[in-house]
């Protein structure tokens, strides 16, 4: 541990900690405990609390259906960007390859550019390739923003693993292939399971780029902005609960694997 | 009897840099051989093509008599103990040495009975489950070695192993690493920048330079008789002595230095009378007196530095031509302290006479 501001009064310094912690936690519980309100109207105070929005959620065959829709594009954005990703960062690692850097700031372009212009210029993109809006081309989209978090992510891991383990494994028998699998992909594995958490949660919070490539079919952010268009109830206030616990939990414990893979 | 590896004129350049200059080298089977000398000498280039990892620019290497140059590494039978041990992370001990075994496709009771007649070997059986990460520096060492003699391969190759061990256990792995070569007859080429090593386990030291093969020989040979500057320099501590050649006589040497005539054995060369030579002598060789020995040969010098050293004491000596000699006695052989004047005498054969 180092110490910074170590002249400073530690009360001031943890003080102005905890004011973050509230500004950016108060909301959420706010939100959370409308959630429990057994009343029509978003607004303070509760005089009454109920699990009724909960139940009635859990119900919804329109929530559960974005669900499981949002779960199946997150899934296969995952799997596309999780191989071109792990593609990517082998071939800018390895030995002899000419503009390594443009190579890399390219793939990293998709994480740079804004959300809007990146769909608008996908839409355009599909249209002109006759691909139509829908499940294909949101997993498209998706992929294409998902793919520098696994670059980066997987070249960390690469740089850290010592040179000559590939070598070791060719040594005692094993082709590149072979050498591959059973060396490589083993050492990337936490930078892989970290990657693949943050495809998921990227997929499943993404809505620019499904609102303009999507079709019919509603995913799970699409479907609040559309119930909050038709006015705020605690049904909505329950639903982002629901989606805010899931996701965090997904977050922190890929946080908690990660950081302890690493050691 | 036919050579277990033979390099015959490999060259290996990296653009411009020889990196490894028309090596001739044949290694007799269940030797233990080390490569000697500075970093970027070749040692480890020469070691590296034999494994695989690096292709000779010309030349060829042959392996139990096969032509091996331009084989990957997975098709020689012949295994690497890294320098950083390289043993895989993610794998526990018992599976990091069965790794090259199950590549074999031997049946999974037989790799388990090998690996395990293996850790035993090296007292490790008790730690087969533990991952790498939780052993000590000597003990990665051991499942490195073992890991590289699973597969029972013709030559094993050591690339600096001990180099990130501390001198204590460094002494002992290198014990151990002979004891282990005795048992399993193996040749083993080792490859190290420690002279001290090298006369510590090897049947056989190459001394490289540039690239070259300065000299071949058991570690005896080497020591007494070095061939050139360069060896006598890089294995112990030496004296150069350096004069005009007044006279050959019987395999010894004449050569004007310090004011009187010397001796120093010819050790194989022969140069002209007259011309310069260069001869080496060890320290401990260097018998020092107070008083002008009689019916001997000796020089003349002061001592100016005298640093005792518990198993022995070393006296730096300079004489009257300016150069410094370092000779080396028994702690409580000579009282003489510094500024004393001393006259230097050794037996004439153990100073040699050096190639260049």
């Amino acid at each position: 541990m180092r110490s910074y501001f170590s002249d400073f009064p530690k009360t001031a310094l943890q003080a102005s900690y905890w004011l973050f912690v509230i500004y950016l936690l108060l909301p959420l519980a706010l939100m959370m405990a409308i959630s429990f309100k057994d009343a029509n109207f978003v607004a303070f105070p509760i005089d009454k609390w109920t699990l009724k929005w909960y139940a009635q959620v859990l119900q919804d065959k329109q929530f559960l259906e974005a669900c499981a829709y949002s779960i199946f594009i997150a899934l296969m954005t995952t799997l596309f960007a999780t191989i071109i990703g792990v593609w990517i960062a082998l071939l800018i690692s390895a030995e002899g390859i000419m503009a390594r850097s443009v190579i890399f700031a390219l793939a990293c372009l998709p994480a740079v550019v804004p959300g809007l212009i990146n769909a608008i210029s996908m839409r355009i993109f599909i249209r002109v390739l006759d691909i139509p809006t829908g499940t294909g081309a949101i997993i498209l989209g998706h992929t294409v923003h998902a793919v520098p978090f696994v670059v980066i992510m997987v070249l960390t891991r690469l740089r850290s693993m010592p040179n000559n383990l590939v070598d070791a494994a060719r040594d005692l028998g094993a082709d590149s292939f072979v050498a591959f699998m059973r060396v490589t992909l083993p050492y990337l594995t936490p930078a892989l399971a970290g990657g693949m958490v943050f495809c998921v949660l990227t997929s499943i919070d993404d809505f620019v780029r499904t609102f303009f490539l999507g079709g019919y079919q509603t995913t799970l952010p699409m479907l609040i902005f559309a119930k909050v268009q038709g006015g705020m109830s605690p049904e909505i206030n329950a639903m982002a609960t629901l989606v805010l616990i899931v996701t965090a939990a997904i977050g922190l414990y890929a946080e908690h694997f990660t950081r302890r893979s690493r050691t | 009897m036919q050579p277990v590896v033979h390099f015959r004129n490999v060259n290996k350049s990296y653009g411009s840099s020889l990196a490894v200059d028309n090596l001739d080298l044949a290694i007799e089977p269940g030797q233990f051989v080390t490569l000697l000398g500075p970093s970027g000498c070749g040692k480890s280039t020469t070691l590296r093509m034999l494994g695989g990892f690096e292709t000779p620019t010309s030349g060829e290497i042959f392996l139990d008599g096969q032509e091996i140059s331009r084989l990957p590494p997975n098709k020689r039978n012949v295994n690497i103990v890294f320098q950083d041990y390289a043993l895989f992370p993610h794998l526990n001990v018992r599976r990091n040495v069965a790794f090259g075994l199950e590549l074999k496709g031997m049946a999974s009771d037989a790799i388990h009975k090998r690996t395990m007649e293996l850790l035993s070997l090296v007292k490790l059986t008790d730690f087969a489950e533990r991952m790498p990460g939780q052993l000590s520096g000597g003990q990665r060492q051991r499942v490195a070695l073992m890991r590289a003699l699973a597969p029972n391969p013709n030559v094993l190759l050591l690339d600096e192993p001990l180099s990130a061990l501390d001198a204590k256990l460094r002494q002992q792995m290198q014990i151990e690493l002979k004891s282990i070569q005795k048992t399993t007859g193996k040749t083993f080429i080792f490859v190290t920048h420690d002279q001290e090593e090298a006369l510590t386990m090897s049947d056989v030291v190459v001394v490289m330079n540039a690239g070259r093969i300065e000299q071949m020989g058991d570690p005896h040979t080497l020591y007494a008789k070095p061939r050139s500057r360069f060896v006598a320099n890089f294995i112990g501590e030496t004296n150069f002595i350096e004069g005009r050649l007044k006279a050959i006589d019987g395999g010894l040497a004449a050569i004007e230095w310090n004011g009187s005539v010397v001796h120093a054995n010819l050790n194989g060369q022969s140069p002209a009378i007259d011309s310069t030579v260069a001869a080496a002598i060890r320290p401990e060789a260097i018998s020092v007196l107070s008083q002008k020995p009689a019916n001997t040969i000796a020089v003349s010098g002061r001592i100016t530095q005298r640093i005792f050293k518990g198993d022995h004491t070393s006296l730096t000596v300079s004489l009257e031509n300016g150069q410094s000699v370092v000779a080396q006695l028994d702690p409580v052989a000579l009282s003489a302290v510094t500024g004393d004047d001393v006259w230097l005498t050794w037996r004439e054969n153990d100073a040699v006479v050096l190639a260049d």
